[in-house]
């Protein structure tokens, strides 16, 4: 804090302006290098996170014998397709993504409203047994898929689905985030939205259609992208519950990469550059999303 | 009043019977799927912890002998210590690190959406694929680690080895993690209101004294949840110590879950075990969520 | 004690009655055992502080909320177990309701549309409601465009295109500023007047109600205290607080004693009234006695019925000022006198009380009323 200089002293105004002046320009100044700091902090944190990424993507572009050079090529040139080539020819990967991408559609898609509907029923419906499914839901919600695999893979195949596209789709349809997260999200709106269209008319489940589910579109899209993401990077239940070629996801299709077929690096690197597609696209046009238009002023907070 | 308490009491039944039904026709589908693939196989593994045989084929009931045997199972003991390891490492490295990028980027004036981007990046990699780029940086040939130590003059390291294995496991796992809860604290960084930092920059608080006594304490319940949150993942790594090492070496990457699956469908096929173990899992990490509704629920301070 | 009184009603079917209608949230009693019939066309108030029940009762009325006991009925049907669009009521929320994501037109042919109306027909009605709220110009905008006071006729419009039984409206008013407040008191009296619909109106404000209601209905904490006409309810309050509540600066209660004087009954207590028609028939005891601000006067000191009073407090409002008085040294008393009365803080004044004016409230609070007392 600069000190004042009283303005009985001659000339005391432009003196004061000046310090004032200063004392500005030393703290943008100050301002500036903290801003510069932090971004140097973070480039190099974010460099450190994304090199790999490079790196493999590097070696995805080379030749066997490249990948082992020393010192390595910073910028291939040009370019080697024929890891990416080798991915598509020899391995069933095209099987896989397709495999990963339906199954995560179907989930995503059915459970945004399966979710929805259950989060509307917990936060507008009083029925009974309404407080002790929720505290079921939350108090289960944190137990881990991996922890179920033997009873669940004994479910599954007494019911006959072992092996199916339904044995994929249908157990992740029971994690109660969705519901939560709904239920959160429900409770948010503004209820007398909801006693408006009760006395205009509509039943019980035109105002979800109607009312609820249009208001809570950004939430449905939260919901979306995790169940979505999830879906796609899960692995030890699809690991168990599909063995047969054309059932297998993405996930354990590259991991088995590992497991068989022996050692090509370049094999490798193609097809991890390949899985991360999907969700950089996705990512791409989320980035977009976040400047949609937030909830109408149409009631009063 | 003009209608007998009968006729109401009648009347008021059919609204309730009414609203009842719409109420379980909204969460019917939903909790169906949930008591089936959740709730069941919860009691399931009880069930199957009990008995001893494969998944195909009899099991027969040996009562408690799962779990008193636990302890001498063989590889039983290193997958929990390897666990608990990796979990009392990791989740502390994550959380500084993810707490130290959200000082940083909720104080950036601008251009933070690239960093988030890119931060938040390696958590969407499914662990199979973030393994096979840990891969490429740990080989002892042409790996990013050994090739940047070769710049400086140094001797390669064998980074997958009985040694070191699981320390990698560790660092693969922050780097996967940090991102998403430094997403998180930023959200909640930003949330804290402004006013008790000008008061604070007034009283002539350093920034680091403003970090130690205003931040984490106003922090204290999200820091928590998130402590509780990534244990419970930790307690779960699978996909990313199957593909970097296949468990070794020689066990030295096995975590519990590992454990439980080869049980089952390894080699062995000791479904009880499994069942065992992933039963004291499921309880640890219950106990854990109780204990956390109880903390996040009773303390005020930090709202 | 004095029965609430209410004003003469015409021997016609009540468009809504209310009988013992009761609701508990768990412990506690939102409304208890209230009994109300309203006539068709009326305009009714339900006025009180905040939590006196108003709110809740229009919500039972309208089917929002269930009823713990009692029963409603609307336009002769029993309405407890009808859902809220079968009562054939219209509500205006105080926060407006508006659906966002449609326009203006949209949100009021909404109910006409959910009915199953002909699409020509909602038009038409529309397009005559927007006529007479003046919202013809803004049908294809939709509600964040608009300001409070147009959104606030979007969801009037929405009400009135349904050609209800009765309006309910939940204090429409509180969020617009005071101006815009009294500009949309007279526009919604003088839709009641064309309209003439049947109309509940729940507000804290007793302005709104004393000038807009033909009856008033006023509540504390989940019971009727008084049902009637505005000046009923000004000139003849049931109890002390329907006294304190209605205008402004509220009634001056004193308690004291009616007690036996040199010539019949005299009030004692901080200030000394003597006996005047407002006594006859009354008892002697403990009483407390009221009287409106503006039936003090200031008077000379020796006017036969002057009380000595020490001037605290002078609120100089325009036209009039409130003054405040201490008597004898500790009631405090307000007056409204007018404004060009030459008076300040600190003077020693005296000051008479309108002895035709004054109303007596038992120890219970309740008013009690001699043969011959004004009405």
């Amino acid at each position: 804090m600069a000190a004042i200089a009283e303005s009985s002293v001659v000339g005391g105004r432009q003196e004061l302006q000046r310090l004032a002046i200063d004392h500005t320009r030393v703290r943008a100044r100050q301002r500036r290098l903290r801003e510069l700091g932090r971004h140097v902090a973070l480039g190099l944190i974010t460099f450190v996170l994304v090199a790999p990424f490079y790196y493999v993507l590097l070696a995805s572009l080379k030749d066997s014998h490249a990948i082992f050079q020393y010192p390595p090529e910073l910028v291939p040139w040009p370019p080697f397709w024929g890891n990416y080539a080798n991915v598509l020819s020899h391995t069933n990967f095209l099987r896989w993504m397709f495999n990963t991408l339906f199954v995560a559609t179907t989930v995503t898609v059915l459970k945004v409203f399966l979710d929805s509907m259950a989060g509307y029923a917990l936060a507008k419906i009083d029925f009974t047994g309404r407080k002790a499914v929720f505290l079921l839901m939350l108090i289960l919600l944190m137990v881990p898929g991996g922890a179920l695999i033997v009873p669940l893979w004994s479910l599954v195949n007494s019911l006959g689905l072992i092996n199916t596209y339904l044995a994929l789709i249908l157990p992740p349809l029971a994690n109660p985030l969705g519901a939560i997260l709904m239920r959160q999200f429900i409770l948010g709106l503004p209820r007398d939205l909801e006693n408006a269209a009760r006395l205009d008319g509509l039943n019980e489940f035109q105002i979800y259609w109607r009312i609820v589910l249009p208001l809570i579109k950004p939430g449905l899209v939260v919901l979306a992208v995790i169940l979505f993401t999830d879906q796609f990077m899960s692995f030890i239940w699809p690991l168990i519950a599909t063995t047969s070629d054309d059932l297998i996801v993405l996930t354990v299709g590259v991991a088995s990469l590992r497991a068989h077929g022996g050692v090509d690096y370049g094999l490798w690197s193609a097809s991890a550059i390949m899985s991360l597609v999907p969700i950089a696209v996705l990512f791409f046009i989320l980035q977009r999303q976040f400047l949609a238009r937030s909830l109408a002023g149409a009631l009063k907070q | 009043m003009r209608f007998s308490a009968e006729e109401h009491a009648r009347l008021r039944r059919r609204v309730r019977l009414r609203r009842e039904i719409s109420g379980w026709l909204f969460l019917g589908p939903m909790f169906a799927c949930f008591v089936l693939f959740l709730v069941v196989p919860v009691f399931g593994t009880l069930w199957w912890s009990t008995r001893f045989g494969g998944l195909i084929g009899g099991t027969k009931f040996v009562g408690l002998d799962n779990f008193t045997r636990l302890i001498t199972l063989v590889g039983a003991p290193q997958a929990i210590r390897n666990t608990l390891v990796f979990a009392g490492i990791s989740v502390p490295l994550i959380l500084a690190g993810a707490l130290g990028i959200a000082l940083l980027l909720a104080r950036l004036e601008k251009g933070g959406a690239v960093y988030r981007f890119l931060v938040y990046f390696p958590v969407l990699v499914p662990g199979v694929v973030a393994a096979l780029i840990w891969l490429f940086l740990t080989n002892s040939d042409f790996g990013l680690f050994n090739e940047t130590l070769r710049a400086f003059g140094q001797s390669p390291v064998t980074w997958l080895s009985t040694d070191n294995a699981l320390g990698i496991l560790i660092a693969l796992d922050v780097w996967r993690n940090v991102g998403y809860w430094a997403m998180f604290f930023v959200a909640a960084i930003i949330g804290l209101p402004d006013e008790l930092y000008q008061a604070a920059k007034l009283d002539g608080a350093s920034a680091f004294a403003r970090f130690r006594f205003l931040t984490l304490p106003l922090l204290r319940r999200i820091i928590f949840f998130a402590i509780v949150v990534s244990t419970i993942w930790a307690f779960q790594v699978f996909d990313t110590a199957i593909v970097l090492t296949r468990g070794g070496p020689a066990g030295a990457t096995t975590t519990v879950v590992y454990r439980v699956w080869q049980y089952v469908f390894g080699s062995s096929n000791k479904v009880g075990y499994a069942s065992a173990i992933s039963l004291v899992m499921i309880v640890a990490i219950l106990a854990l969520t109780l204990v956390q509704m109880r903390v996040l629920r009773s303390r005020r301070g930090g709202d | 004690m004095i029965e609430p009184r209410s004003s003469a009603m015409p021997a016609v079917a009540p468009a809504i009655e209310l009988v013992e209608v009761t609701k508990h949230y768990g412990k506690s009693e939102a409304v208890r055992g209230v009994d109300l019939a309203i006539a068709p066309g009326e305009f009714i108030a339900l006025l009180g502080p905040s939590g006196c029940g108003k709110s809740t009762l229009l919500k039972l009325i309208a089917g929002l909320e269930e009823l713990t006991d009692g029963e409603i009925y609307v336009g002769g049907k029993l309405a407890n177990y009808l859902k809220p669009s079968a009562r054939n009521v219209a509500m205006v929320f105080q926060n407006y309701a508006l659906y966002p994501h449609m326009t203006v037109r949209e949100n009021v042919g909404f109910p006409l549309k959910m009915g199953g109306v002909p699409r020509e027909e909602v038009r038409a009605r529309v397009e005559a409601a927007a006529n007479l709220l003046q919202l013809t110009t803004q049908l294809d905008r939709f509600p964040d465009e608009l300001s409070g006071g147009q959104r606030q006729r979007v969801a009037l419009g929405r009400a009135i295109v349904r050609e209800p039984l009765a309006f309910l409206m939940d204090e429409p008013l509180s969020n617009l500023d005071a101006l815009l407040r009294v500009e949309m008191r007279t526009e919604l009296l003088r839709l009641h007047k064309r309209v003439g619909r049947t109309t509940i109106y729940v507000t804290h404000d007793q302005i709104e109600a004393m000038t807009m209601a033909d009856r008033i209905v006023l509540m504390n904490k989940g019971e009727i205290q008084q049902i009637g006409s505005p000046s009923e309810i000004y000139g003849a309050p049931a109890n002390t607080f329907v006294a304190k509540f209605v205008g402004s600066p509220p009634m001056n209660l004193i308690e004291g004693r009616i007690e036996q004087g040199s010539d019949g009954l005299t009030f004692r207590g901080a200030a000394e009234v003597p006996a005047g028609k407002a006594f006859a028939g009354l008892s002697v005891g403990p009483a407390t006695l009221g009287i409106r601000p503006e039936h003090i006067e200031i008077v000379d000191a020796d006017h036969p019925d002057a009380i000595a009073a020490k001037v605290d407090l002078v609120e100089r409002i325009g036209s009039n000022s409130n003054v405040f008085l201490i008597v004898a040294g500790q009631a405090s008393l307000i007056a409204n006198v007018d404004a060009d009365t030459l008076i300040r803080e600190g003077d020693e004044v005296h000051v008479r009380i309108q002895p035709e004016q004054v109303r007596f409230f038992d120890a219970a609070g309740n008013r009690v009323e001699g043969k011959g007392a004004a009405r």
